[in-house]
């Protein structure tokens, strides 16, 4: 009776195999492989597409298929990239404040160059000195472990505090907000230590391997992007496969049903916010060095909204589905607010797409709630169902939840 | 037969309304037991007190050999200690096979890493075919439950529970909206299931109760107010006033 | 002192009654005494002046002090006059008409000395502070407590008997106290000036406290005698030892330090050859290397030697640091002390008082902005993310109002009913076409609103640009409550907090005694059972849905008012809007009210002990609202009952 993981989810195979022909595609036609036929700037974005696309499913399954709305994993996201970044900027400052004390009378001492990177860094928020944040700004396997553990820490201890107190539902919402709100705010301010709004710029320049050019590390950044949302894919369709799963989508169907059958809802959602937190600050750390800048403005509770809007138009409770939403829409975004998009011309009104896509966007996200409960993907579902007949997982917390157990607390 | 569950002296307050009003009852193991009541007469919160949905004002619960006290264990502890509950709406997770129900409910380890890497018992399939033979939904086992008619959702989640092993079964209106032949069924289920263990029914049925042949405790404004035999209770003056008024 | 009262007299008396003498021909009167003044001839020029008061007076006066006035020898007229280049720009005295010569060979510049020049000024003083005009008067007045000095204290006393204006006289004689306090001839007048000021909140009086009691740092090997001595400071307590040293450094009591910095300055003059004292400089890495190579260059001595640490505490121990007061007289710095505890008491009791009015009027804005979202999550479970917007749209009503009705007072009056009326009908719009399909799906009304919100603030962008438009309040709303320097409080502020408590009694009213309130009451217990009542829910959730996008609208006119009217002002209040109604309880107007209190309090309480960074207390403030959630999960006012439905 037992089958094997991938024969539980063909979807996966699908999934590695339509991103490796992307990825080999892509790298053929890139100015790195010589082609040129798709230009760094546009592979840069491709490559953030690609992050974002990790972060969605990570949305999907803490709100597909655990019925949790999170409307804090694009800050995870975000902390993932300030991890980074820290980095980034530490070692190439470290890199031009080498060049410029190297021209004083004594060798520099470690205290001296400390003290430098310390100026050019946090000059613009007015001071010098570096924030207990930045202790291990330093080390980049210090760092790499900060863009996990820092969001899994932050999630871990938020969603202890959350979960024990039986929030749920849009309560559950609110909280995360407001979570992302104190961060975003907090991250805003000089005195964090993280340059207020300035945030962390010249995250594009990789210490060490600036004789390469932009074109080939973006290439890579692009390969690592792929990998890691492959990755992820192959993880998150483990982990909502098999009994887990079974559990977590009891969970967003009848939370109290399940304590009754003796699981520990609260360790269950817990692991799948701690988890899905962590992956997000991968996606993070793979997105803004991409993006070159990040500040406490990528972190505000609206970007975590446009996540769940990207999941919802994929069609949550499938892993493929929060990838296409992802794509699509940031791809059509990029698109419309690039000014690629042709106006139109009404006669008396010009639509300009920059100051109307925000409006197609709303507009069509309210009609695919409306209508199209399942998504992008839900249109994959109706092929494969004929074939497959053993599809898991494509109800949402719609069909399976009642008002009256998420309009209240306990 | 020794005492398994002892709920004494237990009273609850919602706003002001006294829904348990120091109630006392035992149960042993294992044993049989129906328990009866007009609406209000505090049937379900004693459940809700048992099984620690709800937390009591003062009284004691105490369960098993080790006189456990089950006020201080969360719902899901509770049910790791050996107590399963049926609701009174079948509440069966629709959008999952019966087989993934019925695995769910399973005797296991409960925690998330146990779950997520922890090896399957040898036994598991032969334990899902167990159990799906007794409530015979065997055919239908990888049918979503949802597609199941309303009877055949009450045995899973019946069967559920038998799954989960408890020492104690506690299973509220279980006949309701049952044909007859789907209450024969029931009622053979739940007799057979006491054999080994604890179990209380809340019933409003009197031919259902019957059926089952037990000790019959009759609720009343959240007290007890006759244990007996059927027959014994329903010739108490107070029983009768209670039920056809006064 | 007697002439100076006599003038007073005098213009008492005169001042009302015009006069036809000019000022030249005052001047030419008296000439000889104008062209050269001296301190015994210039009391009676001024008393002239202030006899006969003419036109120009105190312009005459400015510039005799300022050295501008001129004499033309020929016929000995005075005139003002600027040097332009050789020759000279005059001013005639009465009729301002101006000639210029290229020559100032005919004409004397009078040079009033240095006393005289007192003199005037005291007069000019006094002119200006018994000016017929009463802005002039406290144009003076303005410019003493902007800058005080001695010699303004007389004049000022001369000018309080004469005063007519209660305000200015009241303002008059609290000014006399704080020159007096500074400025007074004895130790007796001054303590009774201060004792007067004590307890006095003006930013003024508390300048003038501080004044006195100006300090100054002093080092010495003891204290001299007839210092008045603030305070001994105690090296670790009140001064960090290199704080110590370096003062002792200052005042050449001890040989300077040697710093990081002059280790590397003096290595880098001794560098030969890329040696310093036999070192390579390549090695001197570190604080340490340079350090010994430092100090094989004291042993050459070509370097200052390190402060043993015994000798620096020796030094610090044989010294003294104290703080001083300027002021001599200890009675008096006691008295100044004093009254500054007693201010610094009030002034406590002012900020409480301040800070109370801040979080009511903040927790008013709180309150407008969540009743309305209270409303339509507490009666329907629906979350509107699009409050907010629904706020903004408002506010831009009001605009619009504004640019048809010029007159404020009217706009506001249409603005608030149109407001209503335009987010209403937004509401029940939006009720009807998209919250009614979804009500068995709250995280799906969460998003399926949030779509709305962003078509809402772009078109807000599209429509009115993105520059923030203002809504102005009418005059009547523009000034402040001021009950003194410490506390006060805009009156627009006042409005809002009399809004939020009319909508307060109106919403209970509706609730409570309506038949709408009935129902909607019903609906929100149990909507099977009311429908099957003969209630109509799809009507009931229609109206509140109206009611509370309604509010919203107005709660946007009034922070209109007082903010800036943006498309993204909404978003700004969602969030607090939302936590306000989760606070506060679900479902209960009391709730919201306590939530808004709460919440509005907690915030300036916050503010209060880092008044500078309100980013802080809005994070710390979302933090505690995250862990109370934790002690009472279902807000402050919980409805309870018995947990319903298994």
């Amino acid at each position: 009776m037992r089958k094997s993981f991938i024969a539980q989810n063909p979807s996966v195979l699908w999934f590695l195999a339509g991103l490796a022909i992307f990825t080999l595609g892509v790298t053929f036609m890139s100015e790195a492989a010589g082609v040129d036929m798709i230009s760094t700037s546009f592979l840069k974005t491709l490559g953030k597409t690609l992050c974002l696309c990790l972060v969605a499913i990570a949305m999907d399954v803490v709100w597909g298929y655990c019925g949790i709305l999170s409307l804090g994993h694009f800050a995870f996201f975000g902390i993932g990239g300030y991890a980074i970044g820290m980095w980034l900027m530490y070692a190439r400052t470290e890199g031009i404040v080498a060049t410029s004390l190297d021209s004083a009378a004594l060798p520099p001492t470690p205290q001296e160059i400390t003290d430098a990177i310390g100026s050019q860094i946090f000059g613009v928020v007015g001071s010098s000195d570096f924030p207990a944040l930045w202790a291990f700004s330093h080390s980049l396997p210090l760092q790499l472990l900060a863009v996990v553990l820092a969001p899994g820490l932050l999630a871990l201890v938020f969603g202890w505090l959350a979960f024990r107190s039986r929030v749920t539902g849009v309560y559950l919402s609110i909280l995360t907000q407001a979570m992302t709100l104190a961060l975003s705010l907090y991250f805003f301010q000089n005195d964090t230590g993280l340059r207020g709004n300035n945030g962390l710029s010249g995250l594009q320049n990789i210490p060490g391997l600036e004789a390469r050019g932009q074109a080939v590390v973006s290439l890579w950044f692009f390969w690592a992007s792929a990998l890691a949302l492959g990755m992820g894919y192959v993880l998150f369709a483990y982990v909502v496969s098999g009994k887990f799963g079974s559990v977590i989508r009891a969970i967003r169907d009848n939370e109290a049903r399940v304590r009754f059958l003796g699981y520990h809802v609260e360790h269950y959602k817990l692991f799948i916010f701690t988890l899905t937190a962590m992956v997000a600050g991968v996606a993070g750390a793979l997105y803004y060095p991409q993006a070159g800048i990040i500040n406490p403005a990528e972190i505000a509770p609206i970007a975590s909204i446009y996540l769940a809007v990207w999941v919802a138009i994929g069609g949550r409770g499938r892993l493929y589905g929060a990838v296409i939403g992802a794509a699509l829409v940031s791809l059509m975004s990029s698109w419309f607010t690039g000014g690629s998009a042709p106006n139109i011309n009404l006669g008396f009104y010009e639509i300009k797409w920059t100051d109307w896509w925000l409006v197609l966007l709303g507009v069509s996200f309210v009609l695919v709630t409306l209508y199209f409960p399942k998504g992008v993907g839900g249109i994959f579902d109706a092929l494969v169902r004929k074939t497959a007949v053993e599809r898991q997982g494509d109800y949402g917390p719609d069909k399976g939840a009642w008002r009256n157990d998420e309009g209240k607390p306990s | 037969m020794t005492t398994l569950l002892e709920v004494s002296g237990v009273s609850v307050t919602f706003d002001g309304f006294r829904a348990i009003n120091n109630l006392s009852i035992q149960i042993a193991e294992p044993e049989l037991r129906a328990v009866i009541g007009p609406n209000g007469a505090g049937k379900t919160t004693f459940m809700d007190i048992v099984t620690g949905k709800t937390k009591p004002d003062e009284g004691r619960v105490i369960f098993g050999e080790k006189s456990v006290s089950l006020l201080g264990m969360s719902e899901s502890q509770i049910a790791q200690a050996g107590i399963g509950r049926k609701f009174q709406k079948p509440t069966v997770f629709e959008a999952q096979t019966v087989r993934e129900n019925i695995a769910m409910a399973l005797k296991n380890t409960r925690g998330p890493f146990d779950v997520l890497f922890g090896r399957r018992a040898d036994n598991r399939e032969e334990r899902i075919r167990e159990v799906s033979d007794e409530i015979g939904l065997t055919d239908v086992l990888d049918q979503p439950s949802g597609a199941l008619s309303h009877g055949q959702k009450q045995w899973l989640e019946i069967g559920m529970l038998l799954a989960q092993d408890p020492r104690l079964l506690l299973v509220d209106e279980p006949a309701a909206g049952m044909t007859p032949a789907e209450r024969e069924h029931t009622t053979n289920l739940l007799m057979r299931a006491a054999k080994t263990r604890a179990v209380v029914v809340v019933e409003h049925d009197m031919e259902f109760v019957r059926r089952l042949n037990c000790k019959v405790t009759v609720l009343h404004e959240g007290a007890v107010l006759a244990e007996g035999s059927l027959d014994h209770v329903t010739k108490n003056q107070d029983v009768i006033d209670v039920y056809l008024g006064r | 002192m007697l002439r100076f009262m006599l003038v007073c007299l005098c213009l008492i008396f005169v001042a009302p009654v015009a006069h036809a003498q000019s000022l030249q021909s005052l001047l030419q009167d008296n000439a000889d005494a104008v062209a050269n003044p001296s301190r015994s001839t210039v009391d009676s020029i001024v008393s002239a002046l202030a006899a006969a008061p003419v036109e120009g007076s105190p312009r005459f006066l400015e510039d005799w002090r300022d050295k501008a006035i001129w004499v033309r020898l020929s016929d000995g007229i005075f005139f003002s006059a600027a040097e332009d280049g050789d020759g000279l720009v005059l001013t005639d005295l009465d009729t301002g008409a101006q000639t210029t010569v290229a020559e100032d060979d005919g004409f004397d510049q009078i040079r009033p000395n240095a006393g005289v020049r007192r003199v005037i000024n005291a007069a000019l003083v006094q002119f200006q502070l018994s000016d017929a005009d009463v802005t002039r008067r406290i144009a003076a007045l303005d410019a003493i407590s902007r800058d005080p000095a001695a010699d303004q204290l007389v004049p000022l006393r001369q000018s309080i008997p004469g005063e007519p204006d209660a305000s200015i006289l009241a303002r008059k004689v609290q000014l006399e106290r704080q020159l007096t306090a500074r400025f007074g001839d004895s130790m007796q007048e001054r303590v009774a000036a201060i004792n007067f000021l004590s307890g006095d909140l003006s930013v003024e009086v508390r300048g003038v406290i501080s004044q006195i009691l100006t300090t100054r740092q002093f080092v010495g090997i003891s204290i001299p005698e007839g210092t008045n001595v603030a305070q001994i400071m105690e090296i670790g307590d009140d001064l960090d030892e290199a704080e110590a040293y370096q003062l002792l450094v200052d005042a050449d009591l001890a040989p300077a330090t040697v710093t990081p910095d002059d280790i590397v300055a003096t290595l880098t003059a001794q560098i030969e050859d890329g040696q310093v004292a036999g070192v390579d400089v390549s090695t001197l890495g570190t604080d340490a290397a340079r350090i010994a190579a430092y100090d094989m260059l004291v042993t050459r001595g070509d370097a200052a030697p390190f402060i043993a640490p015994e000798d620096r505490a020796s030094a610090l121990d044989a010294h003294t640091f104290y703080l001083a007061y300027t002021e001599v007289n200890v009675d008096i710095t006691t008295a100044a002390e004093d009254a500054e505890a007693a201010i610094a008491m009030q002034l406590n009791v002012g900020k409480t008082l301040d800070l109370t009015l801040d979080a009511l009027s903040l927790a008013s804005i709180y309150f407008l902005a969540a009743i309305g979202l209270a409303i339509t999550f507490g009666v329907m479970g629906v979350i509107n993310m699009a409050h907010g917007e629904f706020i903004m749209m408002g506010a831009y009503t009001g605009y619009v109002v504004q640019q048809i009705v010029p007159d404020y007072t009217l706009s506001i009056i249409i603005a608030l009913p149109m407001a209503f009326g335009v987010t209403f009908a937004a509401g029940v719009a939006m009720e009807r076409l998209v919250i009614r399909h979804l009500y068995h799906r709250p995280l799906e009304t969460l998003l399926a609103t949030f779509g709305i919100a962003i078509v809402l603030q772009q078109l807000a962008k599209n429509i009115f640009g993105t520059q923030a438009r203002p809504l102005t309040s009418p005059d009547w709303l523009a000034g402040a409550w001021v009950v003194n320097d410490v506390v006060q409080i805009s009156t627009i502020r006042i409005a809002i907090f009399a809004l939020a408590l009319l909508f307060l009694c109106l919403i209970l009213y509706i609730l409570k005694r309506t038949r709408l309130g009935l129902e909607v009451r019903a609906v929100t217990q149990n909507p099977g059972m009311a429908a099957s009542m003969g209630i109509n829910p799809d009507r009931i959730n229609m109206l509140t849905f109206g009611l509370g996008s309604g509010i919203a609208g107005i709660a946007g006119v009034a922070i209109g008012l007082y903010a800036k009217v943006t498309s993204e002002m909404g978003a700004d209040y969602i969030v607090q809007s939302f936590m306000t109604v989760v606070v506060g309880g679900v479902g209960n107007v009391w709730g919201t009210l306590a939530g808004a209190s709460l919440i509005g309090f907690t915030q300036k309480g916050i503010e209060f002990f880092n008044p500078s960074n309100t980013l802080a207390a809005q994070t710390y403030m979302i933090l505690f609202v995250i862990l109370f959630i934790q002690f009472r999960p279902k807000g402050i006012v919980a409805l309870k009952g018995r947990a319903a439905g298994d």
